[in-house]
């Protein structure tokens, strides 16, 4: 029902820093009251020391009655309501304390969760109720309570009864109630000797507003209202058809609100709260009214109940504390605000059904109507903006998400079916390179990341590379870590490629072949932001999705510094440091030359003369390798590049070259692939064979080149030679020091590995 | 090599430091809040701690120990004033053996006994002895306020010894104190001081236990060894209340009084002595002097807390943390001065002492309504306190018998518009026998006996049915006595075993106090509603309210009276003797003591002269 609008119109701007202070406005001056809090808000008011009353820690609210100071706290298992004595002369401002009463605190299941994410806010609610009229308070007390109207309602005596005794009544005691987060309501007859704290109702979630509304004329309330931070309302009130005896007994009714309650207020009839999306107004007058007129006593429950249902919006968002509303004589409700931002609002509400005609208002009136519209559509505007920067990051991150549900589709079908890697919509590869930093080689990996699907990879895709040693066995336990890098990257369009390089090995540390695995990670955190994710889907905070991309293999061939003429001639001249450093290894690698005590024949196309001591070869049909390698031939060489593909090995091959390079350990090494015949002398099967020769002073590269080399044949035979190969056409010769058994030990384990 | 003397005379002089500051804030003590002085305690611990760990960094040593023991004892009794007793015996017991560790003894043994026998021996004749004996004392004061009396006299034979030696600890000649001063470790309590307070205490909690397991006459000697111990007079007066108990226990009140009355001269602030001898008043059917002490206790309660007289200055072991015996708490609790006052407003009216008693029941709902009035922690006196309606109605009818109808009637409405609004349409009184407790008191506001609200709303009708009989209103008052009927009929009983219409007399006091309450006020107010009748010249009305009334409530002589009248009225002049004659014969009323006073015959209004109806009967017997 559209009953017309509010205006709103700020009032002041405070500086919050968007924090979720408890803030409470209080209106009226002259209480002495201040309290030393631990959770106050930033302070801009330097309170001095002199105002002082009470040191008391974590006091979560407080009261005043007459001359008396109340607050409430947490301590250790209970919840202690202290009284203070306020002084009568102003002289001292310390207060006495004279009583306190003790509430054993419940564990309170179901809101400690809710409770945790927030952090320690720990709310409660402290009001007082009078029995009766306003005038019957003894006149002492009615100075003070003018001041502090704010938390004290006056209740129908007869609800007052049944609800705190007859003996508070008859005491004109005021009582306490307080709502505490664990959702009780508890209640203290202030004056009465021997009274205790007791519990009244337990509402089940944080109590965050009691109040008494249904004023009638007599100016007592006719119903007791408490809220709960979830919704959760518990209207109290007298039901004079109640019970079989016929008296009467107060009723509870228990009723849901939409939306969690951030705040409240109370007027004559109507309970006022925020949302923080919106501001509510709950008419609870309605139940009453009707019973009046139908006096059908069964659904006074029922109206009331369905007022809870109903309650009007006031399109006013972000409002986190209320003032008492104010009623004009007009009869339009004044309510004071404090919004999210700082801004204290006056919030002026229609006045309700009887509005009169508008075209009779005088023109000063109309001025400040249309004032009042346009601040009102100023706010409209302001809320609405608010819902639609919602809604659009809400379709922005489902869109996100829909992606990301496809990419993963695909990359999980790709690993089902058997495609080849560069046919896969997304396929990563990679390039070794040596390069040279800060005096040092390393070896560097460069990994490209190709999206060939119709998808574009966006925010919170993370390209993981893992480099781990395929044996373990060359380090001892512990020390075999893979390295993990991951590389999050933006917006990975249809058909770009991106480029990730890191460095996999440096120059001496051998530990080859290596596995590169490379896989995708999905994770909602970077997508969304960690407060974000713990906000909305908490246990879902850590975890994220990663699908395999595919395995690379680095081996020894990869790792060669090929030494061409010309860059040979580069580093020795360049780079002496290096060259200094390669003679200090040639130095070295002699003198455990001269240990051994052997001598070989010393290879005159190295650079720098090494004698090869160790060799190994590897003779191909040449035919096979002809064959494999015929429709593959387009492919380049590049000196300055480690030899990616057996075509390059073919290459090297068929031009019958030698090849010299270093290995990572700084070790020279001879590639030398020639056409040979075997087997010529003893039958008429002659075939022409290839013979890759490997020749190296250090048995680490001979021995991993070897197994390199015999690697990349025998993947080129299962791929492609699948179905023709009946035998074996693979020869090895081992031309090796056999003089030295833990060498040919080594070797020969190396071939049962290779051939397992 | 100057090394280990300027440390521990460094220590000493830190030791010396703290002890001074300590005093200097007991000193101080009287000005001060409690919450201020709590706070130095709690600082002076903490550092007297920090300098005995500093002390015990090091491993035990003969030149040492001595300020060792010093620091532990400081420490100890810093500890004890705040009631951390785990901690101080814990410190204790590290003490003990580092001293059998020094003296080379071991004692393998967890029984703190045994463990100062060894410790008391190994000490033997050294310089450490009193050391040690102060050490013993402290343990005393833990086991005392820990109510660990057995260990107390398991201990006894060491204390006779520890009197003689703690003497010469830090009690000296003043020219040898000045001359230790700067090179002896200060104590923060004088253990001179320390044992005459633990010994006196002892004997106060000894006796309140003796006095509790019945055995008075030895309980009494101890008292009264004790009462000439040295020690301050509160802890006199204490030996002088529990020798008085003692006497009570045996049956010799004019004895305890005396010694009630020692207490109180001894001490003017005890009031649990004036407390005591008002009960034994009581007991004594002393009704005067029992409403005497009453109004002594009133006032004294009422008397604002003054500061202890500070005298040699307070020492940190007060002798309220060494007597918190349970026992000792009951001996010494005393009512809050509200229920005293209304003890002295009920005694009063009941002693024919009205115009006063309704004084103290004017002065009673005075402070009952004040703003200074809240509820403060009160334990098991709030039973001794009825229920405030109740108070209403008793003091109201103390105004009606004073002749203040006016006053009377107005608390009434006041007890009318509370309850009338809840008395339930119906209600059964069932299962008498469970009600009885009241124990509805405390479970839950909202279902608050309707049977007490409306038996406090009938109560209240049946007095301005008695205020209006009083000014003579008969109109008024038949219409106040309705009402009351109509509230009262409204009761349905409900009991396997009982007949409503002829109760004896002992099933009155058997069944609850609600049933005999509510047979008592139908009676009276049906015989009163007669009575009214009567007056009205409304006999034939009178005669049957007056029947109904005897039916429900028999014991009734008033009505019973007034039913005869009637008859005599009537013209029924035989039933009208016979009825008389009834009436008498019937003992007199058993159990109107334990009715409230509101439930009482009014004493106001129109009454009938026995001498005059037997004479009429002689003359009937005449024609």
């Amino acid at each position: 029902v559209m009953e017309g609008r509010c205006a709103v119109e700020t009032w002041a701007q405070f500086g919050f820093s968007g924090g979720s202070y408890k803030v409470k406005i209080l209106c009226g001056f002259g209480t002495d009251v201040l309290i030393s809090d631990a959770s106050s808000s930033p302070a801009e008011l330097k309170i001095s020391q002199d105002c002082l009353v009470v040191g008391a820690d974590e006091v979560s609210s407080l009261l005043l009655v007459g001359s008396v100071l109340l607050t409430l706290c947490q301590r250790d298992a209970s919840w202690l309501l202290t009284l203070y004595k306020t002084p009568k002369q102003t002289a001292s401002t310390s207060h006495e304390e004279f009583g306190s009463f003790h509430l054993p605190l419940v564990s309170a299941v179901d809101c400690g969760a809710a409770e945790s994410n927030r952090g320690p806010r720990k709310t409660s609610v402290l009001i007082c109720i009078h029995s009766g009229y306003v005038e019957a308070s003894s006149p002492s007390n009615a100075s003070a309570e003018s001041t502090v109207a704010q938390d004290h309602f006056h209740l129908e005596p007869l609800l007052f009864k049944l609800l705190f005794g007859v003996e508070a009544a008859l005491a004109k005691s005021p009582v306490i109630l307080c709502g505490l987060p664990d959702g009780r309501l508890c209640f203290l007859p202030l004056r009465l000797p021997g009274s205790r704290l007791r519990v009244l109702h337990s509402l089940e979630q944080p109590v965050c507003f009691v109040g008494a509304s249904v004023v009638t004329e007599t100016g007592h309330a006719r119903c007791l209202v408490a809220a709960g931070e979830r919704g959760r309302v518990v209207l109290i009130k007298t039901d004079n058809a109640g019970s079989e005896g016929g008296s009467a007994v107060a009723a509870f009714t228990e009723g849901c609100v939409p939306g969690p309650v951030w705040c409240g207020c109370m007027d004559k009839s109507c309970f006022y709260y925020s949302t923080g999306s919106d501001l509510l107004r709950l008419d609870l007058s309605e139940g009453s009214s009707a019973r009046e007129n139908k006096e059908r006593g069964e659904e006074t429950s029922g109206t009331t109940a369905a007022a809870l249902q109903s309650p009007s919006s006031l399109n006013v968002c972000r409002v986190i504390a209320l003032a008492e509303p104010a009623c004009s004589t007009a009869g339009d409700v004044q309510l004071l605000a404090v919004s999210a931002r700082g801004k204290l609002q006056k919030i002026c509400l229609p006045v309700g059904r009887d509005n009169e005609g508008l075209s009779k208002l005088p023109s000063t009136q109309v001025g400040r109507s249309v004032r009042d519209l346009l601040s009102a559509i100023g706010d409209v505007c302001e809320r609405a903006s608010v819902l639609k920067t919602v809604i659009k990051s809400k379709n922005q991150f489902l869109r996100l998400l829909n992606h990301a549900v496809s990419i993963s589709f695909l990359l999980m079908a790709d690993t089902n079916t058997d495609l080849p890697i560069k046919e896969k919509p997304i396929r990563c590869y990679a390039e070794t390179s040596w390069s040279r930093l800060l005096q040092k080689d390393s070896l560097n990996l460069v990994c490209f990341l190709h999206n060939s699907s119709p998808f574009v990879l966006e925010r919170g895709w993370t390209l993981s590379i893992t480099v781990s040693p395929l044996s373990c066995s060359s380090s001892p336990a512990g020390e075999s870590s893979s390295t993990n890098s991951s590389f999050p990257f933006h917006d990975l369009c249809p058909g770009e490629t991106f480029e990730a390089s890191l460095p996999i090995a440096a120059a001496g540390d051998a530990s080859f072949p290596m596995t590169v695995s490379c896989s995708l990670i999905f994770s909602l955190s970077s997508l969304l932001g960690e407060e974000e994710v713990a906000a909305s889907f908490a246990g879902l905070q850590s975890s994220c999705v990663s699908l395999p991309l595919s395995t690379l293999t680095v081996d020894w061939l990869h790792a060669l510094q090929l030494n061409s003429p010309i860059a040979t001639h580069k580093m020795a001249t360049v780079q002496p440091c290096s060259a200094a450093a390669d003679s200090i290894q040639t130095f070295l690698s002699s003198r455990q030359l001269r240990c051994s005590g052997r001598t070989d024949r010393g290879g005159e196309s190295v650079p720098k003369p090494e004698p090869e001591k160790y060799s190994a070869s590897v003779r191909v049909s040449s035919e096979l390798v002809r064959d494999t390698l015929k429709p593959q031939k387009s492919s380049n060489l590049d000196t300055k590049e480690s030899m990616r593909n057996p075509e390059d090995l073919y290459k090297i091959a068929l031009s019958t070259s030698v090849v010299h390079a270093r290995g990572p350990n700084g070790a020279a090494v001879k590639l030398t692939a020639k056409e040979i015949n075997v087997g010529e002398e003893e039958s008429t099967d002659k075939e022409a064979t290839i013979e890759v020769q490997i020749e190296s002073s250090s048995l680490p590269v001979v021995c991993g080149l070897h197994h390199a080399v015999l690697c990349r044949i025998q993947v080129q035979n299962t791929l492609i030679y699948h179905k023709l190969i009946s035998e074996n056409v693979l020869f090895y010769l081992f031309l090796l020091p056999w003089t030295n058994p833990p060498a040919r030990l080594l070797v020969t384990s190396l071939l049962f590995l290779l051939y397992d | 090599m100057y090394q280990p003397p300027s440390l521990l005379e460094k220590w000493i002089q830190e030791n010396n430091e703290l002890v001074n500051k300590c005093k200097q804030q007991e000193a101080g003590g009287g000005v001060v809040s409690r919450d201020h002085s709590q706070s130095s305690l709690r600082w002076c611990s903490s550092e007297f701690h920090k300098l005995l760990r500093k002390i015990q960094g090091i491993p035990p040593h003969v030149d040492h120990t001595q300020l060792e023991l010093a620091v532990v004892c400081n420490t100890c009794v810093c500890f004890t004033a705040q009631s951390q007793f785990s901690e101080a015996e814990l410190l204790l017991k590290e003490a003990t053996e580092r001293v059998l560790q020094m003296t080379g003894n071991n004692a393998d043994t967890s029984d703190p006994l045994v463990l100062w026998r060894a410790v008391l021996k190994s000490a033997g004749n050294t310089a450490l002895h009193p050391h040690v004996l102060y050490l013993l004392c402290l343990q005393w004061t833990l086991w005392l306020a820990k109510c660990q009396l057995e260990n107390i006299g398991e201990l006894q034979e060491m204390t006779s010894l520890c009197e003689t030696v703690c003497d010469g600890v830090g009690d000296g000649s003043p020219s040898e104190a000045k001359r230790r001063l700067a090179k002896s470790p200060l104590l923060v309590m004088d253990p001179k001081r320390l044992t005459e307070l633990l010994q006196i205490c002892t004997s106060i909690a000894q006796g309140a236990e003796k006095l509790n397991e019945g055995r008075s006459s030895e309980a009494l000697s101890d008292l009264q060894a004790a009462s000439t111990m040295p020690a301050t007079r509160a802890l006199v007066a204490y030996t002088h209340l529990l020798s008085g108990s003692c006497l009570a226990h045996m049956n010799r009140p004019q004895m305890a009084l005396q010694c009630y009355k020692k207490a109180l001269e001894t001490d003017s602030r005890c009031v649990c002595a004036l407390y005591r001898s008002m009960l034994i008043y009581r007991q004594l059917g002393n009704t005067q002097a029992e409403i005497q002490a009453l109004r002594l206790l009133h006032s004294t309660l009422m008397l604002p807390p003054a500061s202890e007289p500070v005298l040699g200055g307070i020492h940190p072991i007060s002798p309220s943390l060494l007597l918190s015996s349970q026992s000792l708490s009951r001996l010494f609790s005393v009512p809050s001065a509200l229920s005293v006052l209304y003890s002295l407003a009920l005694k009063c009216v009941l002693s024919g002492r009205v115009t006063e008693g309704v004084e103290h029941y004017l002065d009673l709902l005075a402070a009952l309504h004040s703003e200074d009035q809240h509820a403060v922690k009160v334990d098991a006196e709030v039973s001794v306190l009825p229920r405030m309606l109740e108070l209403y109605l008793e003091a109201g009818t103390a105004l009606l018998i004073t002749r203040r109808p006016a006053d009377c009637m107005a608390l009434c409405n006041e007890v009318i518009s509370t309850t009338l609004e809840l008395v339930p349409e119906k209600v059964v009184l069932e299962e008498p026998e469970e009600r009885i407790g009241g124990d509805a008191r405390g479970l839950s506001v909202e279902g608050e006996d309707k049977v007490a609200m409306l038996l406090w709303a009938a109560a209240a009708y049946l007095l301005q049915g008695h205020c209006h009989a009083h000014l003579k209103d008969w109109k008024q008052a038949v219409t106040h006595y309705t009402r009351c009927i109509n509230l009262v009929v409204k009761v349905r009983l409900k009991n396997r075993d009982f007949q409503p219409q002829i109760p004896a007399a002992d099933v009155n006091v058997k069944h609850g106090k609600d049933l005999c309450a509510l047979q008592r006020m139908k009676g009276l107010s049906l015989a009163w509603r007669g009575i009214s009748f009567t007056q009205m010249d409304q006999l034939r009305e009178a005669l049957r309210d007056l029947q109904l009334s005897l039916q429900a409530f028999p014991d009734y002589t008033g009505a019973g009276l007034w039913c005869g009248e009637v008859l005599w009225r009537l013209g029924r002049k035989h039933e009208a003797a016979a009825c008389w004659e009834k009436t008498w014969s019937l003992t007199t009323q058993t159990s109107v003591e334990k009715l409230p006073l509101y439930l009482q015959d009014p004493q106001s209004g129109p009454l009938l002269d026995s001498v005059e109806l037997r004479l009429r009967i002689q003359e009937l017997g005449l024609t």
